[in-house]
Formats: structure tokens, sequence, C-alpha cells
């Protein structure tokens, strides 16, 4: 008696749910049909969309054809402590976060780690820092809004008195499209590149082309969706590179508005607080400073998407990066070394650090897919979008 | 099927495993109400068949009716009402002897419940068991275990019961409580089909049996009919050797040499000749018969010759 | 003349039984209740107040309250104690009744093959839902005896009272057990395919082990959505606020894949299969 019709499940089964992921992610990614729009209907749709209330999940993913830096680092990302390496770690690595937004002046980004959470809540002048691994906490005020858009405002009207052409200050979202355009448009392409589904939500998908032909970018497209003409995700292309270099979306979004104890935040009683200056004391404390902190302008070297900015002799000294040796003991604060680490680790990270960065003529460079940093041996670090070999030439210039 | 027809049966029945056939067309046919001996030397395939009968197996090719009903397909109608003693008892021994019931009775979902605490105690008691319900059945000894096994067989009222050996392992006492059981069963109705290696024991226990013999079923039939099946041998003591021959010749037998120079040996291979019309040709033809010996073969014989093999009779 | 079927469940209970009467079972048991009174034990007798950020998570919270010493067992046991202990029931669903002999006794009862493998799989799915529960438990009571109890900070800086957090360590209990249940089903289908429950044992507990070293490998980014053990860490989820489903969903999906997969080639197997032990 043959029984072998008893593997048919064994066999169906699989078929089922391939079939289920394919088709599903078929029908995530159908253009839905919307009516079409210009770039500058889209631009003022977006401009338009300000009272927003939403919340949903975002995923973010980069590829920059960078050693995993996560691997370097502890699980549940590096301590707040070090905001160099937190926002290296928050580009780089593979993120899930929750954000709630109600309006301008409440929102609340959750950065899912494994086990952890870092917090981001502001509501209305109060703004929290947390993340649960080192269990500290910041505090911030933001400045008085109004008086400060106020006090903006009357600055703008006095500086229109001096300069009459500052009337033309565009007002309306239709004209800041017509503006954005107008001083993009040399440089960049700017089309809506048909539609797609974000989250589930049909939307527009604006995309920016820089015709430049020495910049590493490819093309930055945003997703807007078609009902609220809020963006839902954020994807740049990297040329030469089949992959996103980086990209930022939407997985699930919801526009109703999250319940508003989300925004209210109390730190835990055991955490470590520590109360961020107010941009006024910034202000003064800098003041009260005999040195002036950066005596040295940055420079800026080219237009558009090539731009290459230039930061002076001296500053890899200060951040410790080692000139003309190639290697970068100092780029520690980066790795996230600190005293305490496991040797190994700190071994490990600097290994990856020294695969990563490349001899060339005249110091030691890092090329990603978007964006190329050099270090010259006299100690000037120039940085752009654009290949190690234009920031050589620039460097040399 | 009516209810006086078989209680097991089956055509061209067959097992293979690789290209090896442990069961090779087995055409077996147990009437209702037997007691039915599966005599066979080890590894004949008893058990294989006894598995595939069961379900346990898949048979290869051929048929199985099982009481009312084609197996494997009716298996969960039919199983219900067959016990069975598969290849020794099977028990976990961290669970106590009344425990190991109930596992397996609960595994039947035609079985009561409400009444399970009440069979598995009758089962245990008649095997006599009860005095060692409660301890674990790792400190069970080997016959112990075997009662286990034919408890667990008993454990709801049953149409057929399949024991494979159900007295191994026990001793001459608990061998002759077996068959008493076996009896007793067989008198309320059930058929028994019992599969063993034992000759002694089967002529004892059954009035039909079948015999295996490298994965084939050599011979079927009730005790007698077997016995009949073999051939009657007359051996004749006399100083008149050739003249013997000649008359046995004459009556169409085939005398055979003997190592005696005062014997003469025939098998009685014609139809309807009588030892005694031999004798009777022999003194009318004036043999002077000092000896004749008319010896039937024994079943033991007769299975020698069947299989091929001895059995181990004593046990 | 059988009797009118019954539902059969008294063969659920009696595999609860059998399972929860062998003393391997309590052994296992005890051995992953023994991990949170040791992380307590040991935070206590070297507690020295500083917090160092380094071992497992939560393990610099415990000193503060006494009710995180579950999370910390949960976080230690995850990867390692927990598959493994699974791994032995549900390698030993089916093989282990093979090796007894058994098998062929229930299966003549009759048990029927499909019930006797859904029987096996409540059973070891029990024994999931029994395992997390000893840890978590086991973890609060420890906690509770040794250090100071109060409010629970969350991930997210927000404050729950004792009452909220035993729901979300209920919660959590829960999504750990359904991410063991793809981990059963492997199990029992390599349960069927042998009658050795040591070698189904460890092949369940390996392929555990596997799972998890594909799932830290980035080359292989692609394929870690499609492991079975790509969510275990994800109960965190649960001490999140606002609650967040979205693991708890993907997860739920991705083990009940899981479930069908093995649990058809787990019948495709056993149902096809001569029981010559």
């Amino acid at each position: 008696m043959n029984k072998n019709w008893r593997w048919l499940p064994a066999g169906i089964v699989p078929v089922v749910i391939v079939t289920a992921a394919v088709s599903g992610s078929a029908v995530a990614e159908a253009q839905p049909q919307l009516p079409a729009k210009t770039a500058q209907e889209l631009l003022e749709f977006v401009a338009t969309s300000a009272e927003d209330a939403y919340s949903g999940t975002v995923e973010q993913s980069s590829d920059l054809g960078l050693p995993d830096i996560s691997m370097a680092t502890p699980p549940g990302g590096t301590s707040s402590s070090d905001p160099t390496s937190t926002a290296l770690e928050l580009l780089t690595a593979d993120h899930t976060a929750q954000v709630y937004v109600d309006g301008p002046d409440r929102a609340r980004v959750q950065v899912l780690d494994q086990l952890a959470q870092r917090d981001v809540v502001v509501n209305q002048d109060d703004v929290w820092f947390y993340d649960s691994s080192a269990n500290e906490a910041m505090h911030a005020v933001l400045p008085d809004r109004e008086s400060a858009k106020a006090e903006l405002e009357a600055k703008l009207q006095e500086k229109a008195a001096e300069y009459p052409e500052l009337q033309d200050v565009p007002r309306t979202p239709a004209e800041l499209a017509e503006v954005f355009l107008a001083t993009i448009d040399p440089s960049t392409e700017v089309t809506v590149d048909g539609t797609r589904r974000v989250a589930g939500r049909s939307a527009y998908e604006l995309r920016l082309t820089p015709e430049d032909a020495t910049t590493l970018i490819g093309s930055i497209a945003v997703s807007v969706d078609s009902e609220t003409g809020v963006p839902l995700s954020v994807t740049v292309q990297a040329k030469g590179q089949e992959d996103a270099a980086f990209q930022a979306g939407f997985s699930a979004v919801d526009f109703s508005t999250p319940d508003a104890g989300i925004f209210e935040f109390t730190p835990p009683a055991d955490a470590t607080v520590t109360e961020a200056p107010t941009v006024d004391d910034a202000r003064a404390r800098m003041e009260a400073k005999d040195e002036p902190i950066a005596t040295d302008e940055p420079v800026v070297i080219g237009e558009g998407w090539s731009t290459i900015v230039e930061l002076p002799a001296g500053t890899a000294a200060k951040l410790g990066v080692a000139p003309g040796s190639g290697e970068a003991a100092g780029m520690g604060d980066i790795m996230d070394i600190k005293p305490g680490m496991d040797p190994e680790e700190v071994a490990g990270a600097q290994a990856m650090l020294d695969q990563a960065l490349t001899e060339v003529d005249g110091g030691s460079a890092l090329q990603t897919s978007l964006v190329s940093v050099l270090v010259t041996d006299d100690g000037r670090i120039l940085a752009g979008a654009v290949g190690v070999d234009q920031l050589v030439a620039a460097a040399q210039r | 099927m009516s209810a006086d027809g078989f209680a097991i049966e089956t055509r061209g029945l067959t097992k293979e495993f690789g290209r090896q056939k442990a069961v090779n067309s087995v055409d077996l046919a147990v009437p209702r109400g037997t007691v039915f001996g599966f005599l066979g030397p080890n590894g004949s395939g008893k058990t294989t068949t006894i598995r595939v009968l069961l379900g346990l197996a898949a048979a290869s090719s051929g048929e199985i009716r099982l009481l009312d009903g084609d197996m494997p397909k009716d298996a969960r109608a039919v199983l219900p009402r067959v016990g069975a003693l598969v290849e020794g008892p099977a028990i976990y021994p961290f669970l106590s002897g009344r425990a190991n019931l109930q596992r397996f009775d609960a595994a039947d979902r035609h079985t009561s419940p409400a009444t399970r605490n009440r069979r598995v105690d009758a089962a245990l008691e008649r095997v006599g068991l009860s005095h060692a319900a409660n301890k674990r059945a790792h400190a069970y000894s080997l016959g112990m275990k075997q009662r286990l096994g034919i408890a667990n067989a008993l454990l709801a009222p049953r149409d057929l019961l399949i024991l494979d050996e159900p007295t191994n392992g026990l001793d001459p006492q608990g061998t002759r409580e077996v068959r008493s059981l076996i009896r007793s069963l067989s008198e309320d109705g059930t058929t028994i089909f019992v599969s063993s290696h034992l000759l002694a024991e089967v002529e004892q226990m059954c009035t039909m049996i079948a015999v295996m013999s490298a994965g084939r079923l050599v011979a079927q039939g009730s005790l007698d009919e077997l016995r009949d099946g073999g051939t009657v041998r007359v051996r004749v003591t006399t100083p008149d050797v050739s003249d013997a021959r000649r008359v046995l010749t004459g009556l169409g037998l085939r005398p055979e040499p003997h190592g005696r120079d005062d014997v003469v040996a025939a098998e009685l291979a014609v139809p309807g000749l009588l030892p005694e019309a031999v004798n009777a040709a022999l003194v009318h033809a004036d043999v002077r018969v000092r000896g004749f010996e008319a010896s039937g073969a024994s079943l033991e014989d007769r299975f020698v010759a069947l299989t091929g093999e001895g059995f181990d009779v004593a046990g | 003349m059988p009797a009118e079927r019954s539902l059969g469940l008294s063969l659920v209970l009696s595999e609860i039984t059998v399972l929860f009467r062998r003393l391997r079972t309590w052994a296992m048991i005890g051995a992953l209740a023994l991990i949170p009174i040791l992380i307590a034990v040991v935070v206590r007798v070297s507690s020295d107040g500083s917090a160092s950020g380094r071992g497992p998570a939560f393990l610099d919270s415990i000193t503060q309250n006494g009710l995180f010493v579950s999370l910390t067992a949960l976080t230690v046991a995850i990867p390692l104690f927990l598959p493994l202990t699974i791994g032995v029931v549900a390698g030993d669903t089916i093989a282990g009744e093979a090796n007894l002999g058994t098998l062929r006794y229930l299966l003549v009862a009759p048990a029927g093959r499909i019930r006797l493998l859904l029987v096996k799989y409540t059973g070891a799915a029990l024994f999931c839902l029994v395992a997390t529960l000893t840890v978590v438990v086991t973890g609060a009571i420890i906690g509770a005896l040794l250090f100071p109890v109060g409010p629970v900070t969350l991930l997210s800086g927000d404050t729950v009272g004792i009452v909220g957090y035993f729901g979300r360590l209920l919660l959590l209990a829960l999504y750990v057990t359904v991410s063991l249940m793809g981990l059963s089903a492997i199990g029992l289908f390599i349960s069927t395919l042998t009658t050795i429950p040591v070698g189904a044992m460890a092949a369940t507990a390996a392929l555990a082990a596997v799972a998890q070293i594909l799932g830290a490998l980035p080359q292989l980014e692609w394929l870690h959505p499609w492991l079975f053990t790509n969510y275990w860490l994800g109960f965190a989820d649960f001490l999140r606020q606002p609650l967040v489903w979205n693991s708890f969903l993907d997860n739920a999906l991705l083990q009940f894949g899981y479930i069908a997969v093995f649990g058809s080639l787990a019948y495709g197997r056993f149902s096809t299969k001569d029981i010559l032990s």
C-alpha cells in the first residue's frame, strides 16, 4: 500500500509558507495607483502637512561597506556618555525604533536595542534622554519657543528693512517648494519616481539625483504618504552599490494621536540624572572662557554634492589621531574604547579600524560607500561625499 | 465477513526489509473461537507477521483482515477489540505496574475512564500481580513483567488476543497459569492467536496451528490434520528378508535397505494401505514375522521435516 | 464492542502525569530553578554596590530591586539551559517510547499515530511553559528574599508597580514559551527519526546552538529572520512602555511556521514509519 501521500503536507507546507512570504512582499511592493503629482506639487504637499500626530515603528539599516562596528561594541549599544560613538553606532548599525509624535511639541523616540532601550522624549520645553543599559538620564530645557520665534521674526523684519530683497522670503508652502527647487535645480534632478507601498500605505516617491559626477551619492529617495504628506522613508543609494547605503523608514505607522501619557517622563529613582546646560548657559560659558573654542573655522571646498569640508591642522592631533603613522590610536573615541574595557576588545576594535583605513598619498583614508575621510600626514582632516582621490586632490591644492 | 468466519485472514502477506523477505506471501486463516498456535523457530517471521497484523509495520503487499475490518485501514475500529502482547512486554520502569496499565488504557479512547481503575485491578488480579501493583515496574522480575504484559492485553473485553510467546520467562507454575488463563478466555469465546517456538506448549494449548519457516507459511490446519499429513513407516524383523522384500514390493512399497540383515523397512506411501494389511500379506506369504512395527510420524518429526530445524522441545 | 469514542483527553492527562512523574523532569526543573538562585546568591554575597555595566542584562539592577533576578536568569537561561531541557523533553517524545518499547503498546491500544504526535507535542509545550515559569517564579521569590523589592523601572525609563510588573512577567513567560515551541516541533520531528532518545535530544539541543551561531554571523543577515532563535531575546519588548507587540507577533508567526513545517514532517515520518522496536 502506498502511504507516500502522508508526506504530502510536509511538501506542501513549506511551499505555502514561501509563497505567502513572497506574495506578501509582492503585495507590499506593488505600486499603488495614485493621481500623478509633479515634484513641485509633492513638495508643497509635504510642506502643508504640518500638524501631525502619529506613531509607528521605524526600521533603519545601512550598508556603508564598513566592517560591522556593532561587533566591536558590547551588546546593547554604547554608553550615552560618549556622544561620538553613540552617534556613529546609531548611524551605522541596524536599528528598530518606536516613534510617537503629537504635533511639533511632543515626540518620543525609542531605539529598541536587544534587552535595552534608549529614549528621547520631547514634551513641550522638556527634553529627556534615557539610556536603560547605563540607567542614565539627561534632562534639557528647550528655550521658550514662542519668544524665540518672536525674536526671529523681529530680526527678520529688521533685516528686511535693511535688505529689501529679503521681502521675497518664501512664506507659503508653494513658495517654499518653488524656492527649494530653484536653488537645488542646477546640481540635482528632482523627480517624482512613481509610487510605492511603505508600511502598508501608498506613498509617492520623491527622488533627488545629483548631477555631479564626482559625488558618491547615487540618489536620495523620500517616500511621502499620499494621504498625510508625512515622509515615511528615506533611502540613500550609493554609486556602484546595489543595496541601499542607508535606509530608514516606517515598517508600521498609525495616524492616530498617541496617548498623552507616552510623552510624560519621570526618570527612575535610581537613575543617574544629569542636567544639560541651557542654551543661555552654554552661551554664557563660552563667552566667559578666555580662548574661543574654535579658532580655525573649517574650510569648505567646492559646492553642491561634492562639497568637501576641511578641518584645519591640529584637529587630528586633538582627536588623538597620530598623523603620518597611518595608525589611529585615538580613534578609540569613536570605537568606544574606555578604561577598564577588555584589552582583547580594544585590540579587536583597533584591528578592525586598521582594516578599514587605507594608506593613501599624503595620509590615510577611510572610504565608505557614501562618505570618505582623509587624515593627512600634517594632521588635517578632510571629509566629503566624494571618492578618496578627490579628497587627496583637495588636500594637495 | 460473518461472525463465524475468520478472526485473522491474510492473503499473500509479504513484508520486505530491503531485498530480504521477512514474511513471504503468507495466507493465514484463523477461525473464530479457536486457540491457534503460530509455530516456528526464532527468526522465522512470526513476530514480523504479528507486527504487520496489528498495523505497527506496513505490509509490502498482500491483504489483511482482522475481525471485521481491513488492516491497517480500519485499525481504529478493530484494534480496540484486540489485545496484544508483541515481542515481550514493555514497561515504563519509573511507573508502578498499575500506573503502567492505566497509561496504556488511557491510550485507547474507546475505554471509559470511569471504569479504568476497576478494569486495571481486574486485569492485575487475573494475572496474579495484585500484590505488586504499586511496586515500581523496574523492580519486577522477568516473569512479573511478562504477566504485566498479558494483563495489558486483558484490560478490556477482547474478541481477539494476539499473544507473542506468552510464557517466555515464566516458571513452570506461571506457564501452567497462563495455559489455564488462555483456556478460560477461550471458553468465553475469545479467539486466541499464540505464537511460540515451543512445540510442546502449542500442542498442549492449541486446537489449530500454522507453521512458519524462513518467512513462509509451510503448514496450517488442526493438530490431527497435521499428524495425518505425515507418513507411517513399517519395520519388519524377519529371517526371510528377501521374501519380505518381495511381498512389500508386490504391495507397491519400496523397501529400503536397513543396517541389520534381518530387518526390512518401508514407508507406507500407498494411499489406503494400512499397516495391518501389510502384516496380513506378509503372514499370508509365509514370511516368518518376528517383529512388526508401524510408527506414525511424531509432530516433532513432522516439524523437523517442514522447517528443517529441530525444536527446542524442552523449552 | 468498542464503546463510543471519548475526546481522548485521558491520554493528554496520562502524558502529563508520566512526564512529571519522571525524576529526570524534576532534575531539569531543579537545575533551571538553580539559575536564578545562583545569580541572586552570588550577587548578594559579592555585592559592593557598584554597577560595572558588564555581565548579563539587568544584573546591575538586582541589588536595587530583587524582582530583576527573574529577568537576569531568563537572559542567562534562554540561549543554553532552556533549549537544552526542551531538547531533552522534545527529543524524548517518540524516540523515548520507541526505546522502551512502549510505543508499540500505545499504538496497538490504539492511540492513533496523529493523536499520539499531538499529545506528545502538547506535553512538550507544557514543559516549555513550566520550565520558563520555573525560572521566572524562582527568580521573583529568591529576589524578594535577598533584595529590596519595589516598583520596577522599565527599559523605557518608566516605572510600573509590582502588580503591573507581574502582569508583564507573565506575558514575558508566555513569550519565551512561544519562542521555544518551534524548537519543540523540531525535536518532535527528530524524535520520530530514531529509536535512540539520547541522539534525538543531542541533535535538538545542537540545532538550537547552531541556529544561534548562525544568528550571530552578520554575513548571514538574509537568513536571520528565518531562524527560530531570531526573536528569542525579544522578550524585552514587554519591558517597554508602551508595550510593543511587534516581536511577539513576528515571533508567534515564525514559531507557527516552524510548527507547521516540522509538524507536517513529523506526521509524514511517523505515520509511515514501521514500528520495529
